[in-house]
């Protein structure tokens, strides 16, 4: 059984229709790639994951959850999904380390104490241990992309959602955001990653899912996608990028 | 910050509850009290003595009535308009106010019989020998106040005298125009231009008074008439003993005011009211602003909620309180509403709802607009993280959003301390109040005006200057 399951999923704002019926799965410690040119719909696809856009029809589904299902309470189930976005998002009235423990303590998954200590500990994994108390107006890029990603983690999360996380960071501070990415594929996260980076996506998909005008066009591992394209639109796509 | 907000509310708490419950106790003694409204600019009828007594001969005589037939009054400054419409919608129990008896105000209001025998007099330029009577005024201007008695009589001589009239709706500046020499002479009641000319405004009185209408003292028709009677009764008395004439002679035969008239001398005479005044404003200005903050955040979310119900709740209320005017919402609380349900409500507690409700629908506006400029993606952080909306908009957006409104917020701290002045209108004795009764008896108007204004000015630089400091620190990123 798949991890996460997307069926006929369709999206539009007002007459523009994003998503045109779009099916993939995600099984369980799968690091996927969704790729494609702007506006071809992938980051509307990883916000219907969490239903952070509300979907217009078709199926989303996570465990045995259907999240698309209006009975499910969706904050429960974000819960166990962590995302990332492009612009970071950090709370700048807040410390590094009450970004980071803030949801695990007003959703009461840990005492002070324990968020705390958890905090700590993710600070150490993305390296940014000295920064706990620094704001996030203090902090490069990279190091609050960083910071997001150990936010998203303090939820002990199942799956991450990455919404191109290194788009708006300086070239030399994508190194040290995808390394952290990076990690957690080796560690078996459940990973669904946009991304402009090929290299990166070749290096640590599973599975890469090329999408184009609201409908994924091509889909298969990496060496397939990136070495053998069987469509032209993928094709035409990777001799702009690569 | 926790650990302000306890103490805060039952400050606040208090401060409303001394408010109310004075006004809820007069309605409980058992010994009958009946409140006056009277005017507060009408020397030598109603006005404040420097320690801020009222006094003047209504007020003397009600006094001296009330003695001597053993029963209690509570005097009520309002000012002329705003006492009439009290005693219409039965927030007094009667008027007495120099209000001259007439046929139309006899449908409304039942009278006692005559107090004063009024009557209009001329008054020229002190000095000015030239014009003795009225054939003198030929070709000259006169000035008038509208509305008076003393208008009307100009009017209906000025063909037959030959004089032009110019028309005032202040005494002060009606006045000031007959000493500037603009206007030759000014027509009006005899008591008040007695007084005037005693106390050394400059003009002085040519003619003997032309008999006119009489002041009386009013009730709402078929309401207290034991007070009527009461009242007629001790005023025949009064008439009796003497004392009466006493009252009278106190005030139109009084000595020339001794009080020094230069701005460091008025201040020095007002500034206890004026300070009085000064924190009545600031008491206004502060607790109404806590109430509106509580309702700009309450009505704000609602504007920014996706459910359609709470959105219209949030448009309906900013758009009545910001789409009329402040003093119609101050009369319709205060007069209006009480009036149709009857009840009675307390000036302080009206003006407060009034400010409270009308600053409530800017602050909604506020602290929209504080939410709406918080980034988009600091709430879908926040919901993905599992937070809920309540939480993530407490959490997240509003400390945020209340950072960006802190210029705005001390905005209208100004805005709502200078619309405290219209509370004036229905009798409040906050700053321009004051200003309003010191001037009715030292008429200085000049002076005092330039007084009240430096109050405003001052207190309102203070306040800008922190606002700047503030956002200084907020671009700064400090706050």
């Amino acid at each position: 059984m798949a991890k996460l399951k997307v069926n006929q999923l369709k999206k539009s704002y007002g007459s523009l229709e994003v998503l045109k019926g779009i099916d993939l799965e995600v099984q369980e410690g799968e690091v996927v790639c969704l790729i494609g040119p702007s506006g071809s719909g992938k980051s509307t696809l990883l916000r219907c994951m969490n239903l952070l856009e509300e979907v217009n029809g078709g199926e989303v589904m996570i465990d045995h959850t259907l999240l698309t299902d209006k009975k499910v309470n969706i904050n429960k189930v974000r819960e166990n999904i962590g995302m990332v976005f492009q612009h970071f998002n950090l709370f700048p009235h807040l410390s590094v380390l009450d970004n980071i423990t803030l949801s695990p303590i007003e959703l009461k998954k840990n005492t002070k104490a324990e968020a705390k200590e958890i905090a700590l500990k993710l600070l150490d994994r993305v390296g940014l241990a000295d920064k706990a108390n620094a704001r996030p107006a203090q902090l490069s890029g990279g190091q609050k992309q960083r910071v997001a990603i150990a936010r998203a983690l303090a939820m002990n999360p199942d799956i991450m959602l990455f919404d191109e996380p290194t788009s708006a960071l300086d070239p030399e501070m994508v190194g040290e955001v995808l390394a952290v990415i990076q990690q957690l594929a080796t560690e078996g996260m459940t990973m669904v990653i946009v991304t402009h980076e090929m290299g990166f996506a070749r290096e640590v998909a599973n599975q890469v899912i090329f999408m184009d005008g609201g409908l994924v066009v091509e889909k298969g591992t990496p060496a397939e996608v990136f070495t053998n394209p069987t469509h032209p639109r993928t094709q035409d796509f990777l001799d702009k990028v690569l | 910050m926790r650990k302000f907000r306890q103490p805060l509310m039952i400050a606040l708490m208090t401060l409303l509850l001394s408010f109310i419950a004075p006004f809820a106790q007069a309605a409980t003694t058992d010994e009958k009290t009946y409140q006056i409204a009277t005017d507060i600019t009408f020397a030598p009828f109603e006005f404040q003595e420097t320690n801020g007594e009222y006094v003047g001969i209504d007020i003397d005589l009600l006094n001296a009535i009330a003695e001597d037939q053993g029963f209690k009054v509570e005097i009520k400054p309002l000012g002329f308009n705003a006492a009439v419409q009290a005693l219409e919608s039965k927030q007094v129990d009667g008027v007495i106010a120099g209000m001259s008896i007439t046929d139309e105000r006899k449908n409304k209001f039942d009278f006692s019989d005559p107090y004063f025998d009024s009557g209009v007099v001329m008054a020229v330029k002190e000095g000015n020998d030239e014009i003795k009577e009225y054939k003198d005024l030929k070709g000259k201007k006169v000035a008038v106040k509208t509305g008076t008695e003393g208008a009307s009589f100009a009017t209906s001589i000025k063909d037959k005298y030959g004089f032009k009239i110019v028309t005032f709706d202040d005494s002060a500046n009606m006045y000031d125009d007959v000493k500037t020499g603009n206007s030759t002479a000014v027509f009006d009641d005899y008591p008040v231009l007695a007084y005037g000319a005693n106390q050394g405004n400059g003009l002085e009185l040519v003619t003997e008074k032309e008999s006119g209408g009489s002041y009386g003292f009013a009730v709402s028709k078929g309401q207290n008439p034991e007070l009527i009677q009461q009242f007629n009764e001790g005023l025949s008395n009064l008439k009796e003993s003497g004392e009466y004439d006493k009252i009278l002679d106190t005030y139109l035969s009084a000595p020339k005011s001794d009080e020094d008239k230069g701005v460091i001398g008025l201040i020095k005479s007002s500034y206890p009211s004026l300070l009085k005044g000064l924190g009545m404003t600031l008491m206004l200005t502060v607790v109404s602003l806590i109430i509106a903050s509580i309702l700009g955040i309450v009505f704000g979310l609602c504007r920014v909620a996706k459910n359609k119900a709470l959105n219209m709740l949030g448009s309906i209320y900013v758009d009545i309180f910001r789409g009329t005017p402040l003093i119609v919402q101050a009369f319709f609380f205060y007069f209006g509403v009480p009036a149709a349900l009857d009840f009675r409500i307390s000036a302080i507690t009206a003006g407060l709802l009034t400010l409270s409700l009308n600053a409530g629908a800017y602050m909604a506006e506020i602290v929209r607009g504080g939410i709406e400029s918080v980034d988009k993606g600091q709430m879908e952080a926040a919901r993905s993280l599992g937070l809920p909306y309540k939480k993530a908009m407490a959490k997240v957006v509003l400390p945020q959003a209340i950072t960006l409104m802190i210029p705005s917020f001390i905005n209208q701290f100004i805005i709502t301390l200078k619309d405290t002045s219209i509370l004036s209108i229905i009798g409040i004795n906050e700053l321009t109040q004051s200003g309003k009764i010191i001037i009715a008896r030292n008429l200085e108007s000049f002076n005092m005006w330039l007084i009240v204004g430096l109050m405003y000015f001052i207190i309102i630089m203070i306040l800008t200057k922190v606002s700047q400091r503030l956002e200084r620190r907020i671009q700064n990123g400090k706050a």
